[in-house]
């Protein structure tokens, strides 16, 4: 016989609920449609019935801790035929941003993620800093040679005959001085909240009978993984949604192109810090076109999820979502406009540009794990658990 | 009245196509009525022909054959006439087409050996007809000497505040007696109500009070608080009513009829007749005979029943486990509605602040999954009402529903929306299996709920959906002086309701001019209550006004006419005081039956009833069924060599009149060997009829009307079970004389089993074949 279990709602719980998008939340009268039409809810304990429930009941820890919540794509099949309008993809949805914030180091910064009323300081503080690393590089270039020739390193990465190069406005040296070590703390701040996640949703799957297995084999978790990438590269989960449909393309589309910027940038710092070869490169270079389509790819990649988003009104939007397709669609088009207008001749706009193009960077990075876009990890996980504890 | 006949007979609609028309004229001019026939004797020229003979010739007493009298029947009304409709339409022609029963052909005729059955049966229709227009009479009304139309509203919660402001408005005087020394019932002891108007979807403060001040500036409403109804006498349009104060006793308070234990000796034998009524006086002494009227009474000319409810008890051990009445912090929801009018939410026990209450609507623990007694949607609408008082007095309040069934019918799921949407309101299905203390606290243990299969949850008070159990339960109320007693009967059938027809008639109660409503007749939320209010003033008004007229208030609405009884005749034997279903009748010390006509619903039951036969009606008698009987041709060997069965049946008006006309308009076929003859109720019929269709031969004799027994659909509640009873003991009659019981059924028929007709008549007649020609006829 299982343990009675103690029932606290959380009242807070279900307010904050409410303010991240899931204001349908008490709506739900349990018909279980929802998790009769939900196209990838596994047979066994369905979602998003249960988690309606929980939600409802204010009960955080059923929800958070709760790796079902990541196997829902928002497609919104439940959302559209609930006959409640309860929307349960939305409160799912909001779950889970509840839920970046609770693994995510430091909540403040999560808090601020959230919050459109700090969006000034997100892009103020990167402003900020790239506009004294740019005064530095343009005007105490001198000073930084001498003190780089004095730890035997080259300075400069730009200055060819009449080229316009970026690094000659903001140094190479320092973009890559900010984002290394940032690089370094997001994936520092994904792994402990990581550590807490797995324990976290092993342990719920254990007790809602959700899994075969009993404890955590790391081993056989990686194999998981190799299973499940391959899955997730198809949108195989994503195309068995019927009421969103439009959206895989545009969701492959950004997750691709991004696959191919992060190749570009660090198959580019291998060859300028080990063949010491500094841009900009060839158009006629491969990796230079493999940069140049993932670039296009995020405009309209972004375009396309910003254009469904407006035109399906009965969807929920709130600032969290906007947070990130902006800044999916800012990258894509100022990453693209720098390198134009570069190429164009036009210094002046061309550097700023590039600064905006920073800063957004910025803020891709070192939010990651407090915006949406944390599911890329999260989810990932959750499917590669499902797939290990054999969640059917 | 000098009676002059007239024959009309239709021949559209098939008719004249398919008889033989002037072989059927023939019929009445032998006997010496005079026969016109018409095409369309229901269009204008058709009417005019009538109205001529009537202007011209004095025709008074017309029979219109053609279609059935449920149609057209405005059409065929002639003041001052006595009309009699055949129905050869949906029972003759459209059920018995000529490809299944041929004309006969020339060579055929006075064979001896062929016979025309359509032919025969209008012919016998014809002949039944005009049998009986000869044995009735034009109704004259039944009226009072004097008639007084005030209305008399028991209870002065919102029903009876309602019921009477409704009246008022239609302009008759009203008098609200209330128990309570002040209006308003429990309407008036709620913080907040479930809302009585759009839209719907949240509390509402009470509207009670301004209902109650509308009472207080109408003229036409008389209120009298701290008073009780010691006795309601005499029948609708001068009721004289006893009132008194609670506890106490006067001369007026109603006598009751002895209990069944003592009206039997030690040894367990009946007592007679003398020894009885030594025992009724003895047991109701100091109380006047049901037949003395008040002096000092008031006099009303109808009854508004809405006494209310009390809360149910909860007796011992429905809710112990669940800590009610060991632990002063599990209370009932009327207990927790007290609290929450007094103020904040404050645990009985200390005082101390309830953020955290559990709503319990079902005792759990038991085999199945039913709720406290008497609970209904109003106890769910109450719980989700009263989880708000928690949320409202306390921002971190916490108020949990657990439920078997939450019933939130109607717009009143807009309230259940609009509830949950409070974010401290938490509902699950569940079952409550235990409540303990722990740690100042209560702990509510459920299983099954929808959040898993066991769960606790600390509370800091438990409510109990406790039911509401009608006034009606504890006390008759109403105090009626009927012989039959002075409540209503079989209301252990409705869990004590108040009730006679919950779905068809949901204000009449089995007696004639009191009408129900609200809470008496089942569980209700004040809205309902005050929809409900209004439709028993309707009833109220509806019945002082038929009985100014002299006519039948339902379900015969606007019969005029009424039982007569040859007194001379009668032996005192009460069955008529007995068996009528509305308690009509009152008998006086030596039996003999004291009608009260406008208390009457004109059903027949005592006519069937009275052995003696001598209760009738003017124009529905034992005279007048039992010559439709004899006019009924019964074909024997001398006729024919193989003669055709000859059935009767009689078949009641209300439900099986309609579902065979049904069954006529779907040209559905059945034995051409029955003649069906209407009765007003199963309940009518008298045995006599039986008999006497027997002994002139007739093979078999089947009656044909409403369900009866606890769910009955019998329009006059009891009338088909009294004749099913009839029919056994006619059994017996039947084995003396060597007849088999087989030749006499009852069947019971809803009015949309038009489709099963057919094959209950064939079947009946199959019955009869098999068991040959009745060896009575012929003699």
């Amino acid at each position: 016989m299982t343990q009675r279990c103690l029932v606290e709602p959380d009242v807070d719980f279900v307010k904050q609920i409410v303010g991240l998008g899931g204001e349908t939340l008490k709506k739900c009268f349990q018909c279980a449609t929802c998790s009769v039409v939900c196209p990838i809810s596994p047979d066994n304990k369905p979602f998003p019935r249960k988690e309606m429930m929980a939600a409802s009941w204010g009960l955080k820890d059923r929800l958070v801790k709760n790796g079902d919540i990541w196997l829902c794509h928002q497609c919104g099949d439940c959302s559209t035929l609930c006959p409640r309008g309860a929307r349960p993809g939305d409160v799912l949805s909001a779950v889970r941003s509840y839920a970046i914030s609770e693994y995510a180091l430091s909540k403040r910064i999560g808090e601020a993620v959230n919050n459109p009323k700090k969006l000034h300081i997100l892009l103020g503080i990167p402003t900020a800093l790239f506009a004294v690393l740019a005064f530095i590089t343009v005007f105490c270039g001198g000073t930084m040679s001498s003190i780089f020739h004095a730890i035997g390193l080259e300075w400069s990465h730009g200055g060819h005959d009449g080229v316009i190069a970026h690094a000659d406005f903001i140094s190479t040296w320092f973009v890559d001085l900010v984002f290394v070590p940032l690089a370094l703390w997001v994936i520092i701040n994904f792994l402990l909240g990581l550590k807490r996640f797995i324990v976290d949703i092993h342990e719920n799957a254990v007790l809602e009978g959700k899994t075969d297995k009993e404890d955590l084999n790391i081993k056989k978790m990686i194999q998981a993984l190799i299973k499940v990438i391959p899955a997730i590269l198809r949108h195989d989960k994503f195309s068995q949604c019927s009421e969103n449909k439009d959206r895989e393309i545009s969701h492959m589309m950004v997750l691709y192109s991004f696959i191919g910027l992060f190749v570009v940038t660090n198959i580019f710092f291998f060859v300028l810090y080990v063949f010491h070869i500094p841009g900009p490169y060839s158009q006629l270079n491969p990796v230079k076109w493999l940069a140049n389509i993932s670039g296009i790819f995020l405009v309209i990649g972004g375009g396309l999820m910003i254009k469904s988003r407006l035109s399906k009104t009965d969807q929920t939007t709130v600032y969290k979502d906007w947070y990130l397709l902006g800044l999916v669609l800012g990258l894509g088009i100022t990453g693209l406009l720098s390198e134009m207008t570069r190429m164009a001749g036009l210094a002046g706009v061309t550097y700023g540009v590039y600064l905006i193009h920073l800063v957004l960077v910025f803020n891709l990075f070192a939010f990651l794990p407090y915006s949406k876009l944390a599911h890329v990890v999260y989810r990932t996980v959750a499917l590669t658990y499902a797939e290990y504890g054999n969640r059917k | 009245m000098d009676k002059k006949y007239g024959v009309f007979i239709c021949t559209g609609c098939g008719i004249g196509d398919a008889l033989i028309m002037d072989e059927l004229c023939e019929v009445p001019e032998e006997e010496g009525f005079p026969v016109k026939t018409h095409p369309v004797l229901c269009s204008k020229e058709g009417v005019d022909l009538i109205k001529k003979d009537i202007s011209d010739d004095g025709v008074n007493t017309l029979i219109i054959a053609g279609c059935s009298r449920r149609i057209n029947y405005d059409i065929f009304k002639f003041d001052g006439c006595i009309v009699d409709r055949v129905n050869l339409r949906e029972q003759v022609v459209w059920t018995h087409p000529r490809s299944e029963y041929p004309a006969l052909t020339e060579d055929q005729k006075d064979d001896e050996e062929h016979f025309d059955s359509l032919q025969m049966m209008a012919e016998d229709y014809l002949k039944m007809s005009m049998a009986k227009v000869e044995k009735i009479d034009l109704p004259e009304p039944f009226l009072l000497e004097s008639i007084t139309k005030k209305i008399l509203v028991i209870g002065g919660g919102i029903t009876g505040i309602s019921a009477a402001l409704d009246a008022s408005l239609a302009g008759y005087s009203v008098t609200i007696v209330e128990k309570e020394s002040s209006l308003g019932g429990f309407a008036s002891k709620v913080r907040k109500q479930i809302p009585v108007c759009e839209p719907y979807d949240d509390l509402i403060p009470p509207v009670i009070e301004s209902m109650i001040q509308r009472v207080e500036d109408d003229s036409n409403i008389t209120v009298k608080t701290g008073t009780l109804v010691a006795r309601i006498a005499g029948q609708p349009g001068e009721f004289t009513v006893t009132l008194k104060k609670p506890g106490e006793t006067v001369p007026f308070d109603v006598p009751f009829p002895l209990p069944d234990e003592m009206k039997v000796d030690e040894n367990g034998k009946d007592l007679d007749v003398e020894k009885l009524q030594e025992r009724y006086l003895e047991y109701n002494k100091g109380k006047e005979d049901i037949l003395t009227l008040d002096p000092d009474g008031e006099l009303f000319g109808a009854v508004i029943l809405a006494a209310g409810w009390r809360p149910d008890e909860l007796e011992s051990g429905v809710a112990s486990h669940l800590g009610y009445g060991t632990n002063p912090d599990v209370v009932t929801n009327v207990q927790f509605e007290k609290i929450a009018k007094e103020g904040k939410i404050v645990r009985p026990s200390d005082g101390k602040e309830a953020k955290s209450v559990v709503f319990v609507q079902s005792p759990g623990k038991s085999d199945d999954d039913s709720d406290f007694s008497y609970t209904g949607s109003v106890t769910s609408l109450v719980a989700l009402k009263q989880a708000k008082y928690v949320c409202e007095d306390y921002e971190d309040g916490k108020a949990y529903v657990i439920y078997q069934h939450m019933r939130t019918p109607g717009l009143s799921e807009n309230f259940y929306k609009g509830l949950q949407q409070t974010d401290g309101i938490f509902l699950t299905k569940g079952e409550v299996v235990n409540v303990s203390t722990g740690g100042g606290s209560l702990l509510v243990e459920a299983d099954n709920t929808l959040l898993g299969e066991q769960i606790q949850i600390k509370a800091d008070m438990v409510v109990l959906a406790s039911g509401m159990v009608p006034v009606t339960a504890d006390d008759p109320v109403v105090n009626l002086a009927y012989r039959q007693g002075p409540g209503f009967r079989d209301n252990k059938l409705f869990d004590d309701y108040a009730d006679s027809n919950f779905i068809c008639f949901p204000y009449e109660t089995q007696r004639t001019g009191i009408y129900a409503a609200g809470t008496i007749r089942r569980g209700m939320t004040m809205e309902e209550s005050i929809e409900d209010a209004s439709g028993a003033a309707l009833k109220a008004i509806q019945c002082v006004e038929s009985v100014n007229r002299g006519v039948a208030v339902h379900p015969r609405s606007g019969d005029m006419t009424f039982p007569d009884f040859f007194f001379q005749r009668c032996t005192q034997c009460k069955r008529c005081t007995e068996e009528c279903p509305f308690g009509a009748l009152d008998d006086d010390e030596k039996g003999t039956p004291k009608p009260n006509p406008t208390r009457c619903r004109r059903c027949g039951t005592c006519m069937g009833a009275c052995p003696e036969r001598i209760i009738g009606f003017a124009d529905y008698n034992v005279d007048s069924v039992g010559s439709m009987v004899k006019a009924i041709g019964v074909p024997s060997e001398d006729d024919y060599e193989e003669p055709p069965m000859r059935i009767l049946c009689l078949l009641c008006e209300n439900d099986a009149y309609p579902a065979l006309d049904i069954t006529g308009l779907n040209r559905l076929n059945y034995s051409a060997d029955v003649r069906f003859i209407p009765v007003r109720c199963l309940g009518s019929v008298n045995v006599i009829w039986i008999k006497d269709a027997l002994a002139q031969g007739m093979d078999g004799v089947f009656l044909m009307g409403c369900k009866h027994g606890d769910d009955y659909q019998c329009h006059f509640v009891k009338g088909s079970e009294l004749a099913e009873i009839r029919m056994q003991k006619i059994g017996e009659a039947l084995s003396s004389l060597a007849l088999e019981e087989e030749r006499v059924a009852q069947y019971e028929v809803a009015i949309d089993d038009y489709d099963k007709i057919p094959q209950i008549i064939n079947k009946f007649a199959e019955v009869i074949e098999g068991l040959g020609p009745n060896p009575f006829k012929g003699f």
